[in-house]
């Protein structure tokens, strides 16, 4: 599933929970990007992801970046990337870029905690990822 | 014994037989020797002179897409610099059509470390604020995103060619071959590297008493280049047939055409000597080789038959009679139309005044990627591999730094005259949130390669250490708010083994009691001190370190107010931190390393590092923000919109020998000084010297708006500012301040919520519902 799909598919479900009229703001997964450049680079990153090619998922984020460099969705691809390629402390770094600009997104801010619980989990410190999953626990 | 004589001389004849055929054995071994001897040398030069490939080196790639905030002009710029062609109808790749707002262009293709980028034929789109839309040429289908192939910047050379610009054949344009072809050599691509028929006519003009002039094929005019002397001796001469047939032998026609354009003498700049056309064509036009005219062209290639006699700066004359005698011959020869010639012929020659000093538009940028490379490559393989870099220079953000300094620093002088006279500055430019380094300028005059203010400066910082001060208190939310009273007051610090320090206010004035941010906005040294002491300098500079500073710096009381003397690109590291958010990014100048066939060897991948907690910085943020807004930065509201939110610090030392300006939009940071090389007084402030640097540049960049990501862990309040207490939104004076959670004072001012007079009031109010 590409990214802008699965975010759409979010978008959906949260219409169908909380009902068209009921949505609270901040509530509702925005579209990861309002340009086409970056949901195209995204998609990219997304299949070079999935197909084991990371450093160019890598390279096809960073591209995203310079077009919308506080775009904390794309921080969290990397984030993400980062995970698959063993590197837990940048993961852990980048989702907390992440969090710092997701504002008031509860959504993204419960998902970076997720990465850094994972990545926290994976290098080898369970209470740290506790943590941090009981933290994506308390934001959504 | 009669026999002995016939004998005798039979054996005397044997003998000389013998003797002949010996010394003509000997004399044949001999030659072969020294043949085989020519064969080693003129192959070993040439190999020499072959196979040293350069690493080049690339500015950014353009990336072109929907919404980009960049004119057609600006987009022009660029094709320019990439030597892109003007055409009615764009078909060749690197050939480009403009009609108001759309441009027609074909791109050349590029490899990149994530694959290759196809030639591509589009149209883009422009309305007023940017790119509207890119579409393919063919069916105006609409396209996301594409990538321009990048401007080389430079090169990194082996010792000998250390002053080369080392061309491929391929990217040299046809015509310079031709005119080479139709002057030089018109039977090249025939003959074996000597040419009979001219060597017939050179023997006849010496036999008519001219002098040895000619019948050199562009085979033996290579060897010829390649020793030192030109002496005419008729043994060099046929030494160099000689080796002029060896070198074709071993090599193709393109291989020795190629290392002959790279190697011919073309001119002399004072003891510099100018080989080849690569180098030529900057030294006379400022240009690459690819972006060469006809009239150009045919100008250098006028210059082979004497570099001194034909010099284009000495004798105009001379040379523009020579130039349209090589468009004759190209038009004679049917390389070039009638109509080419005669409008070639008409255009001026074209030469710049004054040389470019070093191969690099970018000497300032190009000495950090150097740097930077020398960490990971060997230097032999940094010349030699033929490797490609893809820097993260920003030709247009480098341009305006450029212009901005220079600009701004003959303003300066002119308009203050004395002390402010013999200005020198420097200016690093970086993406906020990636620490991609745009631009590096390292001296008022950009091309001038030589002492790299920017990377070597090491001066005083002055006030820009003032945040990461107030920074270390803002980390401890129970002692210190932006709303905290300071202590303003003078005080003398007596010092074991040194003088008494008494450092005073820029207006010589004490305040008294003044709120934490009004100290920073107004850059207060008084009770920045008291509060560093209070603090202690240790975690002050244990704070500049985490937020950049990598060399251990001596920490005194002093360091408090900058004494502390680093290099713009030092401070720019720090400053980008706090840009970033409190996220360390090591600046990066380099974005991949290819091999000579674009395949991918190396990444430099963004890497970032939390050091300091989101609250405290954002705090310090705003307190930044005020800096511009209402503080010692308040001019910048002449050149920049007050919506942008400019965050900044401006620095002065002692006596006004440093100026500094250090501040952050949303999408850049840049860091200007500008002092004097000599040290001394320069009668500016911060605010009067760099920042005007810093206003001219931005204001040219269309900046984006800082706005800060609202941050977990943060309430507003209103404050009274005199008494730091709480207030109310209806109070005179009250100001809205951010707050740590649970670190706003809950006592209240006079006007406060919790204050009698307001309780009386709210009683009145209710009263009167």
């Amino acid at each position: 599933m590409t990214i802008v799909a699965r975010w759409i598919l979010m978008l959906i479900t949260a219409l169908f929970l909380g009902g068209c009229a009921m949505v609270q703001p901040g509530a509702t997964p925005t579209p990861p990007s309002g340009n086409t450049a970056v949901l195209t680079l995204l998609d990219k990153a997304q299949s070079q992801s999935a197909d084991g090619r990371l450093d160019e998922a890598e390279a096809s984020l960073e591209r995203a970046l310079r077009i919308e460099p506080r775009n904390p969705v794309v921080w969290q691809e990397l984030a993400r990337v980062r995970l698959e390629q063993g590197r837990y402390r940048q993961a852990e770094n980048l989702a907390a870029k992440s969090n710092m600009l997701a504002g008031t997104d509860r959504y993204l801010q419960a998902e970076n905690w997720r990465i850094i619980g994972e990545a926290r989990n994976r290098r080898g410190d369970p209470q740290g990822a506790q943590a941090a999953f009981e933290k994506a626990e308390q934001s959504p | 014994m009669a026999k002995w004589p016939s004998k005798g001389r039979k054996k005397r004849r044997i003998v000389r037989t013998k003797t002949f055929f010996i010394v003509m054995l000997v004399g044949v071994l001999m030659m072969a020797a020294y043949v085989a001897y020519l064969d080693f040398t003129v192959r070993d030069r040439f190999e020499g002179k072959r196979f040293a490939l350069p690493a080049r080196v690339y500015a950014r790639p353009l990336e072109l897409y929907p919404g980009l905030r960049l004119r057609a002009t600006e987009l022009l710029a660029e094709l320019s610099l990439l030597g892109y062609r003007e055409t009615t109808r764009p078909t060749a790749p690197g050939s480009y059509h403009w009609s108001d707002q759309v441009v027609e262009l074909v791109t050349r293709p590029f490899a990149f470390g994530n694959g290759r980028q196809e030639s591509m034929a589009l149209r883009v789109l422009f309305d007023g604020g940017g790119v509207q839309a890119l579409v393919q040429q063919a069916d105006s289908t609409p396209l996301d995103l594409v990538r321009l192939d990048p401007a080389m910047i430079g090169g990194i050379y082996p010792g000998q060619n250390e002053d080369r610009v080392l061309v491929g054949l391929n990217d040299v344009p046809r015509q310079v071959v031709d005119a080479l072809i139709a002057v030089e050599d018109n039977r090249y691509y025939s003959h074996h590297g000597i040419d009979p028929r001219g060597i017939a006519r050179a023997v006849y003009t010496i036999a008519r008493g001219g002098r040895i002039q000619g019948g050199s094929t562009l085979t033996q005019q290579l060897v010829k280049n390649f020793y030192l002397t030109a002496d005419r001796t008729i043994r060099r001469k046929l030494t160099e047939m000689v080796m002029a047939g060896l070198l074709e032998i071993h090599y193709s026609k393109e291989e020795i055409l190629e290392t002959y354009l790279n190697e011919v003498y073309l001119g002399q700049d004072g003891n510099r000597a100018i080989h080849g056309f690569g180098l030529a064509c900057s030294f006379f036009f400022d240009k690459s080789l690819e972006q060469i005219s006809l009239s150009e062209t045919a100008l250098l290639v006028g210059l082979l038959k004497g570099p001194a006699y034909y010099n284009p700066r000495r004798h105009p004359k001379r040379a523009l009679e020579r130039r349209n005698l090589v468009l004759a011959k190209m038009a004679e020869g049917g390389f070039i139309t009638k109509n080419q010639q005669l409008e070639a012929r008409t255009a001026p020659l074209g030469i710049i005044d004054r040389p470019p000093r070093g191969t690099s538009p970018y000497p300032a940028f190009l000495d950090l990627v150097l740097r930077q490379l020398r960490r990971d490559y060997r230097e032999e393989d940094l010349r030699s591999e033929g490797l490609r870099i893809i820097t993260t220079l920003d030709p247009r953000v480098q341009g305006m730094a450029e212009k901005s300094l220079a600009g701004q620093l003959s303003l300066l002088e002119k308009s203050r005259g004395g002390m402010a006279a013999g200005l020198q500055g420097a200016l690093v430019v970086t993406s906020v949130h990636d620490a991609e380094v745009q631009a590096v300028v390292g001296d008022r005059n950009p091309r001038y390669k030589g002492f790299d203010r920017a990377l070597d400066a090491l001066r005083p910082v002055g006030s820009l250490i003032k945040p990461v001060v107030y920074l270390t208190a803002l980390q401890r939310p129970q002692q210190y708010t932006l709303a905290t009273l300071l202590d303003d007051s003078p005080l003398v610090l007596k010092q074991a083994g040194t003088g008494d320090w008494a450092p005073q206010n820029y207006d010589k004035e004490s305040h008294g009691l003044v709120p934490l941010r009004t100290a920073l906005v107004n850059s207060y040294n008084l009770s920045t001190v008291h509060l560093g002491l209070a603090l202690g300098v240790d975690p002050v500079m244990d704070n500049l370190h985490r937020l950049g500073v990598d060399r251990e710096l001596p920490a005194f009381a002093a360091s408090l107010l900058g004494a502390n003397a680093l290099s713009p690109i030092e401070v720019t590291q720090v400053y980008q931190t706090i840009a970033a958010g409190g996220f360390r990014t090591p600046l990066k100048a380099i974005r991949e390393v290819l091999t000579a066939d674009g395949e991918p060897l190396q990444r430099y991948s963004l890497e970032v590092e939390q050091v300091v907690d989101p609250t405290s910085l954002y705090l310090l943020t705003v307190a930044l923000q005020d800096v511009v807004r209402e503080g010692t930065a308040r001019g910048l509201a002449a050149r920049l919109p007050a919506e942008l939110q400019v965050a900044g610090k401006t620095g002065t030392t002692d006596e006004f020998r440093d100026s500094w300006f250090a501040g952050f939009t949303g999408d850049r940071l840049a860091v200007v000084w500008v002092g004097r090389d000599d040290d001394q007084p320069t009668g500016l402030t911060g605010a009067s010297g760099a920042m005007a640097v810093w206003g001219a540049m931005m204001a040219g960049l269309d900046p984006e708006p800082l706005i800060l990501p609202e941050a977990d862990g943060i309430e507003r309040v209103w404050i009274d500012p005199v008494s730091g207490l709480l207030s109310d939104s209806g109070c005179p004076d009250a100001v809205e301040l951010p707050f740590a959670a649970g670190s706003a004072p809950t006592e209240s001012a006079a006007c406060g919520p919790r204050s009698v007079g307001k309780s009386i009031k709210n009683w009145f109010e209710r009263l009167f519902k």
